[in-house]
Parts: C-alpha cells; structure tokens; sequence
C-alpha cells in the first residue's frame, strides 16, 4: 500500500512521518505520534472525545482524513499543560468536579477552549451551545458548564484564581467538604491512560469474529487460511480452551467463544491477534465457519411458551430465574378494596453508552502470570472464573482495572478478557483490543426490557389492601447478571411501600436477543416503573394527590419489608417533602390543574432548546466592551 | 473503516480531473468527508476499500464565494461554517445563519461543505432546502475531449431523490448560485432528538420581504425538508401570502391551510402538526427580522416565540 509523506506542526514539533493513505488525522496522533490524550469514542463525529485544533481550529480528528492536516498546525488536549500547569480552564475544571470518569473530559477541555476563544464572554447559554459537540455520559454538563464559567470569568477578571485552590478547613475530614477530586489532573491533562491506550512492546492487535445469526448451531469452524496470514500470530476458538469453559455473574452459561451453537448475533466466535489491525481485520474474514441455522425467538413470553426453541439445554423452559414472594392473603385484600386497577407496563432494551469502548491488554509476565487489564467492573470473580476456565492456579491469575471510562454496570460482565487470555498465551506476545462503538452497542449487555401485568386493589381513603405482580424480563442469550436484577426487582418493585397482601414474580427468560445484564438500579428502574405510575393512576382515579397517596402507604420507622427486612428508620417521608417542594407541585388530583401552571417557568426550571445565543450579545460581552472603552 | 491506496489531494480542477481519468471507476470525490468516514462503518457500508480518494476541498474554484448584482455564489467546497462568519454572505442570504447554527455541531461546521449537503441529497439535508429558497442553481463541470465543458441547472430539480442527484459520473459540483435577498428577514426552524449533531425531522426555511412601512408582504419564500423524499418549496402558501396585509390572523391562516406535504415513512401526524407550528413560529420570526410594524402582532406573537 503506497504510503503518504505526513508534515505538520503537532504541539509545537515538526513531525514527518510516513503514513498510510487511509489513516485519519486520529490515527496519526494516536497510533504513530503515541498522543494518546485525544481519544475514540465513537469515530463517527458524534461523541467529540477526539477533538483538536487544526490551524487553530478545533474539529472532530476522527472524521479528518490525515492528508489534509499536510503541512497543518495541529494541537491536541496534551498542547494545553505543556510545561506541566494545567490550564487556566483545566484548573477550573478540577476545581468545579466537572470530571468524572474522564473519557470525555480531554475533548471537553478542548471544545471549552473553543468557545471562550471565539467568544470571552460567552453566557451559559452559548457555552452550551458551542460545546453542543461534545457529548458527557457521567456528569450530566452542569459541574462541565460551571468549570467553564468559572474559567471565564477568571480570564476576564472577574474571579481571582484563588477560587481554583482547595478549601482546606477539614482537618483530613471529607464528608460535607468540598475536596478536590485527587485523580482530576490526569484526566483534564490527558495524561491518564485508559486499557485502549496502552502500547506495550512487541504488541498484537486482536480482532473479533463474530456471529451473523441469532440462533444456529455450528457445524465447523476452519481458521487455517486465517493461521497461515502472514503477520497473523494466532487464532483461537473454543476448541483453544484449555479448562472448564463457562462465565457469568451467577450462573456460567456462557463460553469465552460459542461452542456448539450461537445464540445472538454479535456473539464471538473467534479472534485473530496480529502485528496490526488491518491484517487482523483480514483474518477474520479468511475463516470459514459454517453453520446450520435453528429457528430463533425474540420476545420473552413467546420464550416461555410450550414449544419454543430452547436455548440452553439445561434449562428447557427459558427460564433463567423465577422469583416468587408471597406475603399475606392477596384475595382476600382484593375482596377489601374499592377499587381493583389492573395494567401493563412494558420498558424496553437501554445500551449504557459509556464514552469508553471495552479495551484491555494481556500479556504472560516473567512468572508465567497471566495479566489482564481492562475497564472492569468485577475484577476478583472475574479472575477466579478465569483461573477455571484457563486451567492454571488462582496465582498465576492477575485481573488490573485500568481507569473506567463509564461502565453502569456494563463492564461487569468477562465478555472479551478471556479471549485476550488466551491469545496472550498462545502468541507469548502482548495483546491488545479496543472495541470499535458499534461492536460495543452490538455485543454487550443491556437493561432487561421487561413486561409487567400489575393488579392492585386499594381503599377509597387511599391504603393498599393488596398487590399481584408479574415482571416477565428478557434476559437474552446467556445469564450474566439476570439473576440478581430479578432479585433486585422483586425486593424493589412494589416500592417503599407497607403492603399487607402480596404476591410477586419476577422472570428472567432466555432469548435470542444481545444479553441482558447489570444496568444501575439492577431491575428497579423497569418494577418501580409499574409501581410508582399505577399509584398515579389510583390517585387519578380516587380524586386523591398522588403525593398523598405515598404517604399513606409508605413505609415508616420500625416497619417490615414483604422480604421481612426490618426497618430501623425511613427517610421516604423527608424524600417525599422535598420532591414535592422542589418540583413546585400544586396540591391536587394529578389530572386536574389550575388556570396558571405556577410549576414552570420558575428558577430552576430549564427552558426548552434553542439556538443561537451566539447571534445575540450577552450581558457579560456588554460588560466587557464597556470596560474596554472605559 | 475506509481504505484507500491513494489519497489525492487535486489544487486544480485539471488535477482533478486528471486524477479522475487515472483511476476511472475506481475513485470516490470527498470534500469534507464528514459523510464519508461514519458511512464505511459497522452497520452502513462497513469496511469498504475505495482505490482512490480525490479531495477537491482545496480547489481555488470550489472555494470562491461572491455577492454581485443580485446573485449570491458559493462555492461547493465552502464550509457550512462561513454561513455564520462570512458577513456578505449573511447579508446576502438572512435565513442562512439560522440554518448552519443547527447544522450538527461548530467542530464538522468547519469541514463539511455546501456542495457535500447537496450532493449527499438526504431527504433531512439542512442547507439544501434553505438554497432551494433562494431559487439556488447548481454549477457543474466535467471534462470531455480534453475541453472542461460546464453546465447549470436548478437545485430543485438536481436532487431526484434520496440519495440520488442529476450529477453524471464525470462531473464535478463546481458551486451554486442563488438569489442575494438583503433586506429579508430570514428564520430556519428545526426539530430532531437533541440540539446538536441531529437530523431534522422536520425543518424549515422562511425568507419574508416587508413593504417600508413593515405592513404588506412584498414576497415570502418557505422551504421544507425532512418530510418527504426531496426538499421542496411550499408554494400555495408562499402564494396565498405574497402581496397580503401582515397580521396574525393572516399568519394563522396560512399556517392553517390544507398541505399535502408529509410523505415520511414515520410520524406523519406529528410531522403535520410540527410543520403547522413551524409555520406560524418561522413566518412571525421572518416578518419582525424584516422589520415589521410592531402594531402588526398586538404582543400575540408571544404565543409564537
């Protein structure tokens, strides 16, 4: 492949490299300039970790052919704290905590130095606006739109720089104090390294292959072309573990590579590590996996019905896990009510979107010791599994958790770790995998969409007299974390409510869909979903405030759980006052209002989106033009 | 991932055109490439090997940008972001500020070109329907027997569908030209899933000339996009319209009358509905930016805001 002749200014060095053709300008900075600040969220122009300035310019590097940075000035996130001070805006980021897991924070701090160079003086609004690239998945942009705010008006003078340093009142105490967050520097500076960012000498570049169908068995699997690549160093399938194959949270129904048959689409195969990525990208397409395709199914009740495929063997019904809670006589509290409400809820598949694909690195130390870092989430009974399923002792299993960048509980899962394992061990080389965006939608786990049918019977004066509730959850193709969020689910799905009369399922089913897994409130979120708007519907119903009707149901200091978890003291009552303070609710039926909806438009309530606060000159533009006049 | 063996960066239509003749059938023209990189990806087009990659971004011609005698030129390689920055052609062309300002974000602004969101002709493109409101015309060039042989035609009619345009497989889009309206007051509205990097769907382009006193409509220019296969003008309303005393209840009205527009596969009642609201909301935009009399809206226009 014919090379290009690359010469630019990248952070103030002239840099002359041969590159390929193909390489967009992240590549260059990344792969062969090894400026690893700038990073790839997505390489489709939407996230913006990869923002650089280009001829003072700021754009996205991984929608940038590196040929048209020939003979550019091109700065990267590692330009702004050169001599090691951290600019004025990396300061003010640290101060406001506006990095959490930090994947985003280089791009950020670029997109922020953006915007006050174009405008000084800009408002929140058009800082919002400009930074309208940049996508954060932790801190929700408010702690990031005060950082700047903060930068901005210590550029103007507005704010002594004092305001950048630690209150230091708290005599080694943190709790209530506002402390700096320690690992913030190396975030802001671009100087943290996450597992995609690792080179280790002498490194192999893994790719993936994985199944186009949902459910088919496999008939053969011939990676000999693959093997005889040159450059190619090694390839493995299932046949390559040497152990007792099989992970998951609680039960290990999965195989570091699919054996036997597939069961979604996107399940891994095969990998091939080799001296680069295109070699490896070729490889994967060299191996010849044939297979016999099986009828697949979709949807969870479908799955439970008789006749169904299966999808595992051991468990001919689908079901992963049925929890059954019953408390008191439900019959006999829907004979005691005046109103009986039956309803279903259905909540869908919901991708966790952290900035950081998987990634992580493997190699065989001095001492046989197979390491492993990556951005997960489990990492000690990911390294007892992994010991069982590699066949060597629990010593000579290492697990590193490198910065996360995100996980909500979507790294959990030791969903590639194994095959890096066993890649590391085959090659005796270094290896290393970065997921691409779209193979990190594709192949890991979800939030369970869930089915709920909820019968609940309740009083005139607003007391649950009793409740039946099913959550059917679609755990897809293997266990992972379905278990414990049905648990979580029935311990949390009727809410924080005292209910004499119960009776509860919780269902994880297998299907062909992506697995689902651990997503933050672990099975909450889809249970109290049903819960919390069936009490709107009573209040409705009733002519009762719905804020009301919480609080003559909820639990109190001393009560019991229907799990018969005694409660020493409850604080529902505080959360229930300062919701209904702090959304400015009017008393009242929920389907009825007022005149006036005194509930918006008040401080605190934000605005719908519009654009071009830019075109308009803002208070503290006025503000500055005066004083340059002055 | 998109892979090339050659990335040719053509200074002049000649070279490019010389780099077209040496990989005939075997090359892709990019500009920005911001539409091209996220097409060769898992789930699009996913790894694709183009042999040759021409960029004619540089090109002096593709480039140049003019305001003369009443016609406003532009070239097809010039960033989305000079509609905010270049001042004679703000003048030029009110409504057009307004649309790059939601064009997906100020970073893929200052690469992606004009002529790329015509040529791409997505039935969501932002820039296109705002030129058709110009009465835009495409300016083409290809070389034939060693003569670089030019033609025009009208954008309108230049996109043929989504995805599809009247570009023959040796021509360039060499830039538009379209109708400067100084003195209009322009709006685009627009409505996706969040504020940046979203695709319309639903926008609109408005461009109102007032009389001096600010009272009669002396023309109107409404474009949409989004709801149909190609961006079009909404001419029974532009109709009912041009020459008509300025009033709320006018705007109402025309907002109101019977369109046969939406042809989505998907939420044609919302995008009913949006199109309604856009209407009433864009037309009063455009009517004070072209310098209404204020009596005009007796403070209704709140209602709009």
């Amino acid at each position: 492949m014919p090379d290009l002749h690359l010469q630019a200014t990248v952070n103030g060095r002239k840099v002359s490299r041969m590159v390929q053709p193909h390489q967009r300008l992240l590549d260059v900075l990344r792969d062969d300039l090894n400026l690893t600040g700038n990073k790839e969220g997505c390489g489709a122009g939407e996230c913006g970790t990869c923002s650089v300035f280009v001829n003072g310019v700021l754009m996205k590097s991984c929608l940038m052919p590196a040929a048209k940075a020939q003979g550019a000035t091109v700065e990267t996130i590692e330009s702004l704290a050169k001599t090691g001070e951290l600019s004025v805006l990396q300061k003010a980021f640290h101060k406001a905590g506006a990095s959490q897991c930090g994947y985003c924070i280089p791009g950020m701090v670029m997109a922020a130095t953006a915007a006050l160079r174009a405008n000084p003086f800009a408002d929140r609004e058009e800082i919002k606006e400009r930074l309208g690239g940049n996508i954060c998945r932790c801190t929700g942009y408010q702690k990031i739109f005060d950082a700047v705010e903060m930068a901005r008006d210590v550029n103007n003078g507005a704010l002594s720089m004092a305001a950048f340093e630690e209150i230091n009142d708290g005599e080694g105490k943190y709790i209530g104090r506002n402390i700096r967050r320690i690992d913030a520097p190396s975030k802001v500076s671009g100087a943290l390294r996450y597992a995609g960012d690792m080179v280790l000498p002498g490194m192999l570049h893994v790719q993936v292959l994985r199944s186009p169908h949902p459910h088919a068995r496999i008939v053969s699997i011939d990676t000999s072309e693959a093997e005889a690549m040159e450059g190619v160093e090694g390839v493995i399938s299932c046949a390559d573990v040497p152990g007792e194959d099989g992970f998951g949270v609680f039960v290990h129904d999965q195989p570091i590579m699919a054996r036997g048959k597939v069961r979604y689409v996107g399940e891994a195969i095969a990998a091939v590590a080799a001296e680069d990525l295109l070699t490896a990208r070729k490889a994967l397409a060299a191996i010849k996996t044939v297979y016999d395709i099986l009828p697949a199914v979709f949807d969870a009740e479908e799955a439970l019905r008789p006749g169904a495929p299966v999808i595992h063997d051991y468990a001919p019904d689908n079901i992963t896990t049925h929890i059954p809670i019953r408390v008191g006589d439900v019959e006999k509290g829907f004979a005691e009510a005046d109103l009986v409400i039956e309803e279903h809820y259905t909540t869908q598949a919901i991708e966790h979107a952290y900035l950081e694909p998987e990634a992580g690195v493997a190699y065989v130390d001095h001492d046989g010791v197979v390491t492993i870092h990556s951005p997960d989430q489990n990492i000690t009974h990911h390294r007892h599994m992994l010991s069982k399923i590699i066949a060597k002792p629990i010593s000579k299993v290492r697990f590193i958790m490198s910065p996360v960048g995100g996980g909500f509980g979507g790294k959990e899962d030791m969903i590639y770790q194994g095959m890096l394992a066993l890649l590391a061990m085959k090659t005796r080389r270094p290896v290393r995998l970065v997921f691409t965006r779209e193979e990190s939608i594709a192949t890991t786990a979800k939030r369970h969409p869930s089915k709920t049918t909820l019968r609940m019977g309740m009083t005139r004066g607003g007391r649950i007299t009793a409740v039946s509730f099913k959550m059917v959850s679609d755990g897809g193709a293997y266990g992972l974390s379905t278990e414990g969020v049905m648990r979580k689910a029935a311990i949390l799905g009727a809410g924080p409510y005292d209910i004499p009369n119960l009776r509860m399922d919780t269902i994880g089913v297998y299907t062909n869909n992506t697995p689902s897994g651990a997503f933050r409130s672990f099975g909450a979120l889809q249970s109290q979903f049903a819960t919390e708007s069936h009490l709107d519907l009573f209040a409705e119903r009733l002519g009762l405030d719905p804020f009301e009707i919480r609080r003559i149901n909820m639990m109190r200091d001393g009560g019991r759980t229907h799990t018969k978890q005694a409660l020493k003291s409850v604080s529902l009552a505080r959360v229930l006052d300062a919701a209904e303070r702090g959304c400015g609710w009017e008393p009242g039926v929920p389907n009825e209002r007022g005149a006036t909806r005194s509930d918006l438009g008040r401080a605190g309530v934000r605005p719908a989106v519009t654009l071009g606060a830019r075109f308009g000159e803002t208070a503290a533009q006025k503000a500055g033009k005066q004083e340059a006049a002055e | 991932m998109l892979l090339c063996d050659h990335y040719i960066t053509a200074r002049s239509l000649d070279e490019a055109f010389d780099a077209m003749a040496a990989h005939a059938g075997n090359y892709r023209l990019v500009a920005g490439a911001t539409d091209t990189l996220p097409w060769a990806r898992e789930g699009r087009a996913g790894d694709v090997h183009v042999p040759a990659l021409i960029d004619i971004s540089t090109i002096a011609e593709l480039n140049r940008r003019e305001v003369a005698d009443g016609r406003a030129h532009i070239g097809a390689a010039t960033p989305i972001q000079r509609f905010l920055d270049d001042a004679a052609l703000t003048h030029a062309m009110p409504a057009a500020p307004h649309c790059a300002v939601w064009f997906a974000d100020d970073q893929i602004r200052a690469l992606a070109t004009v002529g790329g969101n015509i040529v791409n002709a997505s039935p969501a493109a932002d820039v296109t329907p705002c030129l058709i409101a110009h009465d835009a015309v495409v300016e083409l060039a290809a070389r034939r027997d060693g003569r670089i042989v030019r033609r025009t035609e009208k954008l309108a009619s230049f996109i043929r569908g989504p995805g599809k345009t009247g570009l023959a497989a040796d021509e360039i889009l060499i830039g538009v030209t379209c109708d400067a309206l100084a003195g209009y007051g322009g709006t685009f509205e627009k409505v996706g899933h969040r504020r940046s990097l979203v695709i319309s769907v639903v926008c609109l382009t408005v461009l109102m000339k007032l009389d001096a006193a600010g009272r009669v409509i002396e023309d109107v220019r409404l474009a949409i996009a989004g709801v149909r296969p190609i961006p079009c003008r909404i001419d029974a309303v532009e109709t009912a319209l041009r020459g008509a005393h300025l009033s709320m209840a006018a705007i109402e009205a025309a907002a109101a009358m019977p369109l046969d527009l939406v042809q989505s596969r998907s939420r044609q009642d919302y995008r009913r509905d949006v199109t309604r609201g856009f209407l009433a909301r864009g037309l009063v935009a455009a009517a004070k930016r072209a310098g209404a009399d204020p009596q005009v809206f007796e403070n209704r226009e709140a209602a709009y805001a």
